[in-house]
This record gives C-alpha cells, sequence and structure tokens, in this order.
C-alpha cells in the first residue's frame, strides 16, 4: 500500500491489534502483522519501533525486558489506555472500510450502467 | 553494546534531538531484529553475505529508519525541544539552590545531631569537640562550594554531548554554573565557646542586586569569589581541553590502525 495518506494510522491499528492477545517482542510482532495481513502490507520492518516508543510513551503500551535464550528482548503488551484506544480506531477504520466499499460499489455499477 | 552498523544512524537522530533513551533503545531492538532475519535467511539456505544483504532491505534502508523516528515529536528529548531552559534557565539557578540546600542540611544536623563529636571523640564538649567540627563542616563547605559547581558543570557538558547539542549551548551551561558557583560561599567558624559556632553564607550574586549592591557596598570577600569562578572556568575548560585531545588522538589512532 503506496499511500502514505491512506497508512496514516495503520500501523498503530495493526499494533495495537495483533498485541491484545499476547505480549510480544518487535520481530515476533512484524511476522505476526505480515501474517495476520497476508503481507499484503510492506513497510520496512525496523520502522515499527518508533510506533511502539511512540505509542508506549502515549501510554497504550507497556514494555520489559526479558530474557529468552539468553538474550534480552523488549517485550510489549497493550494497557488499559491502548484497548481503549484500539476499540476506537477499530470503529473509525470499519467506517472509513464500509465507505470505500460503498464507494467503489457505486463505481462499479455505475460503470456497468455506462 | 557497541552497534557499528547503525552508528551512523545514531548519530543523525541524536543531532536531530531524539533522546537518548529511545536511540539507544531503537538501536538495540533493530540490531536484535537484524540478527533474527540474518538467521532465519541462514536457515533458508542463504550464505551469510546474501542472508545479511536480504535483512537490510527488509529493515528499511537508514532514511527510512531515521524518517520514521523524526516523524514523531513526542520521542525528542525535552533538552533538545528546549535547550535555553535547561542551559540558560538552570545554571542561573542550580548554584544558588545547591548551597542553599547544603547549608540547610548542615543546619538539620547542627540542631538534631547531638553529642556527633563528642562521640567521635570521646570527650564532653570543648576545644577538641570544637576543633573537629570545625574541621568536619569545613571539609563540607568546602565541597559544598568548590566541589558542587565542577560536579554540574561536568553533568550540563555530558548532557548536552550525549545529546549532541550545539557546542554554544554547552559551552554557555557550563560557563554559568562555573561562574554563579564560584561565586557562593559557606564558612563555619568556632568562636571559641560552647554553642559558639557560626554558619555564614555568602552569595556573590546579591552583591550586584540594587538593594544589596549598588546601595550597600559589596562584601569584602567578591574579589576571592570572582577568583573562584575564575578558576572553575580554568578547570572546566582545561578538562574540556584535554577531552577534546584525547579524543582526537583516539581518533588518530582508529584512523591510522
Amino acid at each position: 500500500m503506496p499511500n502514505p495518506v491512506f497508512m496514516n494510522g495503520v500501523p498503530e491499528l495493526l499494533i495495537l491489534r495483533t498485541l491484545e492477545a499476547n505480549e510480544m517482542y518487535g520481530y515476533e510482532l512484524v511476522q505476526a502483522i505480515r501474517l495476520r495481513t497476508n503481507q499484503a502490507i510492506k513497510i520496512g520492518e525496523g520502522v515499527v519501533y518508533p510506533a511502539l516508543h511512540a505509542l508506549e510513551a502515549g501510554g497504550m503500551l507497556r514494555s520489559r525486558r526479558k530474557l529468552v535464550n539468553g538474550r534480552t528482548r523488549v517485550y510489549y503488551a497493550l494497557t488499559a489506555k491502548g484497548t481503549k484506544h484500539l476499540a476506537g480506531l477499530v470503529r473509525h477504520w470499519q467506517h472509513i472500510t464500509d465507505a470505500i466499499g460503498l464507494a467503489i460499489g457505486g463505481t462499479a455499477h455505475a460503470a456497468t450502467a455506462l | 553494546m557497541p552497534q557499528p552498523r547503525f552508528d551512523r544512524l545514531t548519530e543523525r537522530l541524536l543531532h536531530a534531538g531524539i533522546a537518548p533513551r529511545h536511540v539507544r533503545r531503537y538501536v538495540r531492538e533493530l540490531s536484535d531484529h537484524f540478527d533474527d532475519l540474518v538467521r532465519v535467511e541462514i536457515a533458508d539456505g542463504a550464505a551469510r553475505e546474501l542472508a545479511e544483504t536480504r535483512a537490510l532491505a527488509r529493515l528499511g534502508n537508514d532514511d527510512d529508519l531515521a524518517q520514521a523516528m523524526l516523524e514523531r515529536p513526542e520521542l525528542k528529548s525535552f533538552m533538545a525541544r528546549h535547550p535555553w531552559a535547561v542551559f540558560g534557565i538552570v545554571p542561573l539557578v542550580l548554584p544558588l539552590l545547591s548551597v542553599v540546600a547544603a547549608l540547610y542540611f548542615e543546619i538539620w544536623f547542627i540542631t538534631h545531631v547531638h553529642g556527633f563529636f563528642s562521640y567521635l571523640t570521646g570527650q564532653p564538649p570543648g576545644p577538641i569537640t570544637a576543633r573537629l567540627a570545625t574541621e568536619v563542616f569545613t571539609a563540607y563547605n568546602t565541597l559544598a562550594v568548590y566541589g558542587l559547581p565542577l560536579l554540574f558543570a561536568w553533568a550540563f557538558y555530558r548532557l548536552g554531548s550525549r545529546q549532541r547539542l550545539p557546542m554554544h549551548w554547552i559551552v554557555t551551561g557550563v560557563a554559568l554554573i562555573c561562574v554563579l558557583g564560584g561565586l557562593q560561599e559557606l564558612v563555619f567558624y568556632d568562636k571559641g565557646y560552647v554553642g559558639g559556632g557560626v554558619l555564614l553564607f555568602r552569595s556573590g550574586l546579591f552583591a550586584f542586586a540594587p538593594m544589596t549592591g549598588w546601595l550597600y557596598s559589596p562584601h569584602a570577600d567578591l574579589v576571592q569569589e570572582f577568583a573562584h569562578a575564575a578558576m572553575n572556568l580554568a578547570i572546566a575548560g582545561g578538562v574540556w581541553w584535554l577531552s577534546v585531545r584525547r579524543k582526537a588522538s583516539s581518533a588518530m589512532e582508529l584512523h591510522t590502525a
């Protein structure tokens, strides 16, 4: 998805949604997002971290260091504030996708009529 | 742990004002992510060099990685957003506040910890305990008045350098701390009878206030305080010069190697 305007808020939505069930570290999270989106959204994997830091600074996520296989990982988990924010984002995006769905359907209908 | 692969990214983010703690964590996370990607690529049969090239491509180039961080103003440090407050305002009040805090601690100690010097010397209050008290309080005052400004100057230098702030802010902060720190004075002396200790706080800052300075003559030790300020500046400048020289020589050795 190349248009950055349409990507506004998407990384946050995907991150919060993916972290809803389990805490994860960055690499794990990126792979989970790739699987969930069927690799439709391709962004540099490293750019997920500034979004994680910003969400943590905003109180949506909390992080903790955990030793896994001899390496210290930073695990991120959703906070109560993050859960509430996610619900708002999901509503917002459902509204947008419904609207776009309608618009695409309308265009297709008009084209067929022509 | 040094992450040479991301050195340029680190410098770029620090210069742009991203808080050092966020930069350090970002680079550490990127490095771990890179290692994970390389491991997976190698497990899939790629040679190390190819695995690293693919891993870097998946991670994103330096421009993208930097841009993603720079788009988040909340990740900038307070110091980078308001250097005038940290290096212009704080040094104006910190030397005075620190000496006043040291003075209050000394007053609290004198009024609350009774019999301390008698306990140390095994003597009742008298000339011996008074001499020890004078020595201890003089040492404490010297540390507070001479040590703290230099400690603060060092801290300001470290903070500014860590954030890669422009040199003029660091120099301003260090110079203000050195000069204003030199103008504070704490003195304890014994008047020769039990309970006759005198604790004196003087600040050359007040000598310049219209009500205390120009209408009343500045206290006699003002010259000594300016000498102290000059000494602070000389020490800070000397340490700075040595540190710059050391860095330059290390860089030269690295280049030669």
